[in-house]
């Protein structure tokens, strides 16, 4: 990295934007986790039994803590870029001698701390309802930090390929919603049918949630190894596209 | 390629994703020091070229080198090398004004003091000091202006780009531009500008160049080129009106102005006299015979036939030196 004050510049920049709209950005998924943990997991959750092994609600809080962790990430990667392309200060940036693969990176490190953040907040109302201890501190930073980076990297490509607001929401709603859904968040394998089965375990983000699971309460549907290798390899094919499309300028110079 | 160019484009071309054929081959060297106009028609490719210099745009084919470091290949020199001032407003909504100018010095490597240190003195040089905590959106247009050439500063840049710096700007705050780009370039920047205002470009470049439908026509020393393109002209005034041009007369490429009291043409070998001789024919009596040396405009517009499309802006500009 040539350019690092360049690069701590467009990281503090990143990280002022959503800052600067803390109430959009940091406060609503906070305030909608603990309807989501008083609602499914107090409520609802006392009348189900143990999930593998634990109760719903213990069960619950990785999965809602990787769904806004995602949400996060995508969310601050994309809508910073679409903006800065829509309002045109992307110029700003792009002439600068910051390399492309700085850009990139900032744009993430942005992403992840906004998804940090957010999940620091989830986790903290969690504790209102139930404490547990965390099973494995690293591999909970693990999949905290690569999966951020890798949906980073995906909000960078929505923020890249959209021409219109409506675009960014179409793909949120569409793909990354239903996605995350379908990911485990709220159900284990042993509580949906075979078809649901197939298609759960096709879904990279099943292996995020179960990844993040094993890190906080020891549990896991999914082999942790195959976990930790699919968000490196899901991180490193979404960045080193996105890095490959600032170089050669998609949708940034005419 | 000489130690001395501040810019050197050669063979350079450029195609849109559209197949649209934006610049033809161009080639041209600016001098560092010099203050270059680059003009054109809209869509000569003025801005594109800018935006291959400055790297938001990508080209085709050949080379494109700043103080002898290739846009490409060594994007990082060329670009501290340059401050570009674009036509459009382009802040970024989310930072305050001072903090515009000190992250955008960040993003040049510069550090944060000296960034803060530059942009209090670059506010206060152009009267937005007591804006300095405000968002940009509540600025007015010539102050959006100022702080687009502030923050094209901050990296203190040895080329400076300006992009139709002016437009839009009232009378008074154009003259100041106009002296603040005098000055930089007397302390030994390079300016390179592309305006609309024709008499702009004649006032304050030593050299221009015209492209024109993505090829450049015309590249000289100011002088040089109005002396050599559009040399001298004749303005014949008439006593009395005249309806309609004889054949022989638009044969010598003579127009009819002001209520048709107005003979205009250049002045060639051969054409004086013919001219003289047709309004003799004719029985005009002449009130008055002017000989002036063309202008920056005549040459623009013999070297790209627009006319039309610059008479608004030469009408303003008529006026404001009136006024003045």
């Amino acid at each position: 990295m040539k350019n690092r004050t360049g690069f701590r510049a467009l990281v503090g920049r990143e990280i002022q934007r959503f800052l600067s709209v803390f109430g959009q950005t940091i406060l609503p998924p906070v305030v909608s986790s603990f309807l989501y943990i008083f609602i499914f997991g107090f409520s609802i959750g006392r009348s189900l039994q143990e999930v593998s092994g634990v109760s719903y609600l213990e069960f619950l809080i990785p999965g809602l803590i990787m769904m806004y962790l995602i949400e996060g990430s995508y969310g601050n990667a994309s809508s910073s870029l679409f903006v800065s392309r829509w309002a045109n200060h992307i110029q700003e940036i792009l002439v600068t001698p910051l390399s492309y693969l700085e850009m990139v990176l900032a744009f993430l490190i942005g992403g992840l701390v906004r998804s940090v953040l957010t999940a620091l907040g989830v986790y903290l109302v969690s504790l209102i309802f139930v404490r547990f201890p965390v099973y494995n501190v690293w591999i909970v930073l693990y999949f905290m930090i690569f999966v951020s980076l890798g949906f980073a990297s995906v909000g960078l490509l929505v923020g890249l390929l959209s021409e219109e607001f409506e675009h960014i929401s179409m793909w949120t709603t569409f793909v990354v919603e239903p996605l995350i859904f379908f990911g485990g968040v709220f159900h284990s394998m042993d509580m949906v049918p075979h078809v649901l089965k197939v298609i759960t375990a096709a879904n990279p983000i099943f292996y995020m949630v179960n990844g993040l699971r094993y890190g906080m309460i020891g549990v896991t549907d999914a082999n942790i190894y195959l976990c930790m290798a699919v968000v490196m390899v899901f991180f490193s094919t979404l960045f080193a596209f996105s890095v490959y499309l600032f170089k050669i300028g998609y949708k940034l110079r005419v | 390629m000489t130690d001395n160019n501040a810019i050197s484009i050669h063979n350079l071309v450029k195609y849109y994703r559209n197949r649209f054929l934006a610049l033809k081959n161009i080639s041209f060297e600016v001098n560092e020091g010099e203050f270059f106009g680059f003009l054109g028609p809209n869509g000569a490719g003025k801005t594109t070229t800018i935006n291959i210099l400055t790297g938001l745009a990508n080209f085709n084919e050949g080379t494109v080198r700043v103080f002898g470091h290739d846009v490409m290949k060594d994007y990082r020199e060329t670009r501290k090398l340059i401050g570009l001032v674009p036509q459009e407003f382009n802040f970024d909504p989310y930072l305050s004004i001072e903090q515009i100018l000190i992250y955008e010095g960040g993003y040049f490597g510069i550090p944060r003091k000296t960034c803060r240190d530059r942009a209090r003195a670059l506010l206060n040089e152009f009267g937005l000091y007591e804006k300095r905590n405000q968002d940009y959106r509540r600025l007015s247009g010539g102050m959006k202006r100022r702080l687009l050439i502030a923050r094209a500063l901050i990296h203190e840049p040895k080329i400076l780009i300006l992009d139709e710096p002016t437009a839009g700007v009232d009378l008074e705050l154009r003259h100041r531009l106009w002296q603040f780009f005098r000055d930089l370039n007397a302390r030994g920047r390079t300016i390179f500008l592309t305006t609309h205002y024709i008499e702009e470009a004649e006032r304050l470049c030593s050299t221009i160049g015209v492209i024109h439908r993505g090829q450049i026509v015309a590249f000289n020393e100011k002088n040089r080129l109005i002396r050599e393109i559009s040399g001298h002209w004749v303005v014949v005034e008439l006593r009395q009106p005249l309806k309609a041009l004889s054949e022989e007369l638009t044969r010598f490429g003579v127009t009819l102005g002001r209520e048709g009291k107005v003979l205009r043409f250049q002045e060639q070998a051969g054409v004086t006299p013919g001219v003289m001789k047709e309004i003799h024919r004719l029985g005009l009596e002449i009130a008055r015979l002017d000989v002036r040396k063309a202008t920056l405009e005549d040459t623009f517009i013999k070297l790209t036939g627009f006319k039309d499309s610059f008479e608004g802006d030469l009408d303003s500009m008529r006026m404001a030196a009136d006024e003045e």
